[in-house]
């Protein structure tokens, strides 16, 4: 995708029109470097895939450690199905995807689901009402995908954000089949628990990174405190949509290489390195809105653009992140959670 | 920019009502036919006149979708204001009412001033809702009342504006304890009393961006 384009276009290579900020210099300048970065990674990736007749990826460090370096456009269908075990469910439920898609749905899941149709990605050209031609068709698609989620799992049904997920899967992955199975993956393997009726997964996930921002940046936390600040104003959509509609596109891309490796405490690292890159700033806030109005452009300044950079930096700039601690926060903060509810 | 007072507004109601269309036309005076759907919570802010006094509303739209009500919960507390949307042409929107209220008096200071909204009164041909219903809610549970359209703009301003005064009013008969900041209300900064050059533009629209 990006080598043929245009780095002046003002609609982006996934279809997304570039916000009016949008800072081309700084992009193009970017992108100049990283062109040829995706060509050595291509080159790599093409080495490790081309050995496998079947084309099966096995995970292992050094398959981990290819995708944080980031998976090629034209491999990333492929690679995502492969190491989330996305492609296991698809082989060994065949036809399911189409049962789901065709069945007698809820009506009031019915409902939910057109009423977001065109709140997805309304500046995506795939997603615009108005084109008729079947390449823009992504609307049908974004439709069949939910329903058919929500009628595998009942529990969850249809979230907000899910929409948003699967509107970025369809332009990247292109099938709606492989969509489906990405996303059943994400819900029941590899998140906690973010899209239930209640998202308590996503408010412990909250109180989570609020406690490990806390760990590293006590004066970033006095200060939110002092302001009122709430970890749940600025970080509800960072985890309800993995990063997607806030993050540039390539940069989320990028991290969803890492998320359907890893699963979800790559989420953290990008929450605590986003804090750390702006904490000087932060600090520098007296009131409320500024705070809110730095989180808000942090998500969209030169240190995220520069996608290559950013992921390197969310492996090192957090420090250690050990999958014991994170579990033990995860304990004690849900139990904050249901306990707050209660009263 | 300074002010006499800030008034925390927020607005609550079923998902696709309206709320992100109403506050984008009463900050930027605009309608975006396709907005994109709430996650969480937005935010927005724009200085009004009452009584001559430069009043800053500082307003946090949720989103309406049921699963997010455990997160927005929160933030009804410190609401001095609280729009209540519902959609004319659906009528859903408007059975939910009372779950939206018993929320909102639950979780929220007893003196909260609630509006509540009949929205996309542009789409008379497919109104679901009559306007005597949605008075007689209001009256029944003692808020007040009108219907607007974001599209259109009709009476938006109003809305926003009928709540502040509503809200100045009971500051001045002394209901609210403006020294208490879960209320909902703030004092500006003193200094900014005394300086009559800033008190010029009546509710000249301003994002968040920035100022305060
Ligand atoms: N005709 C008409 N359409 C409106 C009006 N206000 C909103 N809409 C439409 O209704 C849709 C939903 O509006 P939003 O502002 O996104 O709804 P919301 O209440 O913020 O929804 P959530 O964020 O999901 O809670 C938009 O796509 C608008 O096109 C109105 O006054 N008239
Ligand atoms: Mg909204």
């Amino acid at each position: 995708m990006a080598d043929i384009e245009d780095f002046r276009s003002s609609v982006d290579p996934y279809g997304f029109k570039r916000t009016e900020n949008f800072d081309y210099d700084c992009y193009e300048q970017f992108m100049s470097k990283y062109l040829s970065v995706l060509a050595r990674r291509r080159s790599k990736w093409e080495r490790i895939l081309g050995m496998k007749a079947n084309g099966h990826v096995v995970r292992s460090n050094k398959i981990k450690r290819y995708v944080r370096k980031g998976i090629p456009s034209v491999f990333r269908a492929q690679v995502w199905m492969e190491v989330s075990g996305a492609e296991y469910h698809r082989r060994s439920n065949p036809g399911l995807y189409e049962a789901m898609r065709i069945a007698c749905h809820d009506k009031d899941l019915i409902e939910v689901i057109v009423t977001d149709l065109d709140r997805t990605f309304p500046d995506n050209i795939y997603f615009q009402a108005e084109t008729s031609s079947e390449k823009y068709a992504k609307r049908q698609s974004l439709f069949n995908v939910l329903i058919a989620l929500g009628q595998k799992n009942q529990k969850v049904g249809y979230c907000q954000g899910l929409n948003f997920i699967a509107g970025l899967l369809l332009i990247v992955v292109k099938d709606e089949e492989k969509v489906f199975w990405l996303m059943d993956t994400l819900i029941n393997d590899l998140l906690p628990d973010y899209y239930s009726r209640d998202m308590l997964g996503v408010q412990t996930d909250q109180e989570v990174l609020g406690e490990l921002v806390k760990e590293r940046m006590p004066d970033v936390t006095r200060m939110l405190d002092a302001v009122g600040v709430a970890w749940a104003l600025v970080s509800t959509k960072w985890f309800i949509c993995l990063y997607c509609d806030v993050l540039p596109t390539e940069t989320v891309l990028r991290l969803w290489d890492c998320i359907f490796y890893e699963g979800s405490k790559v989420l953290f690292r990008v929450g605590i390195t986003l804090v750390k890159h702006n904490r000087a700033k932060i600090l520098n806030c007296r009131s409320f809105p500024e705070v809110v109005n730095i989180f808000k452009e942090s998500t969209n300044d030169k240190f995220v653009i520069n996608c290559h950079q950013f992921i390197q930096a969310i492996f090192s700039e957090p420090g250690s992140l050990s999958r014991s601690h994170i579990d033990e926060l995860r304990e004690q903060c849900q139990q904050r959670v249901v306990d707050n509810k209660h009263h | 920019m300074s002010y006499a007072y800030l008034f925390k507004y927020i607005i609550i109601g079923d998902t696709g009502v309206g709320k992100s269309c109403l506050l984008l036309q009463f900050t930027d005076k605009r309608f975006q036919p396709v907005h994109d759907l709430t996650i969480g919570v937005e935010f927005g802010a724009r200085m009004i006149t009452i009584d001559g006094k430069q009043i800053k509303l500082q307003i946090w739209d949720t989103a309406g979708q049921e699963s997010f009500r455990s997160i927005t919960r929160s933030y009804y507390r410190g609401a001095a204001g609280a729009l209540l949307v519902y959609d004319i042409t659906r009528r859903d929107t408007f059975n939910h009412l009372t779950t939206w209220l018993e929320d909102a008096r639950q979780h929220s200071s007893s003196n909260m001033v609630i509006m509540l909204i009949g929205n996309k009164s542009d789409l008379e041909a497919r109104r679901d809702v009559k306007k005597e219903e949605g008075e007689a809610f209001a009256r029944e549970h003692g808020l007040i009342f009108m219907e607007t359209s974001a599209k259109t703009a009709a009476n938006v301003e109003e809305a926003f504006i009928n709540t502040a005064k509503e809200i100045y009013q009971k500051i001045q008969d002394g209901v609210f304890d403006i020294n208490n900041e879960a209320n909902g209300i703030k004092i500006g900064p003193q200094h900014s009393l005394t300086n009559p050059g800033m008190s010029s533009s009546s509710g000249g629209g301003n994002q968040s961006s920035g100022c305060c």
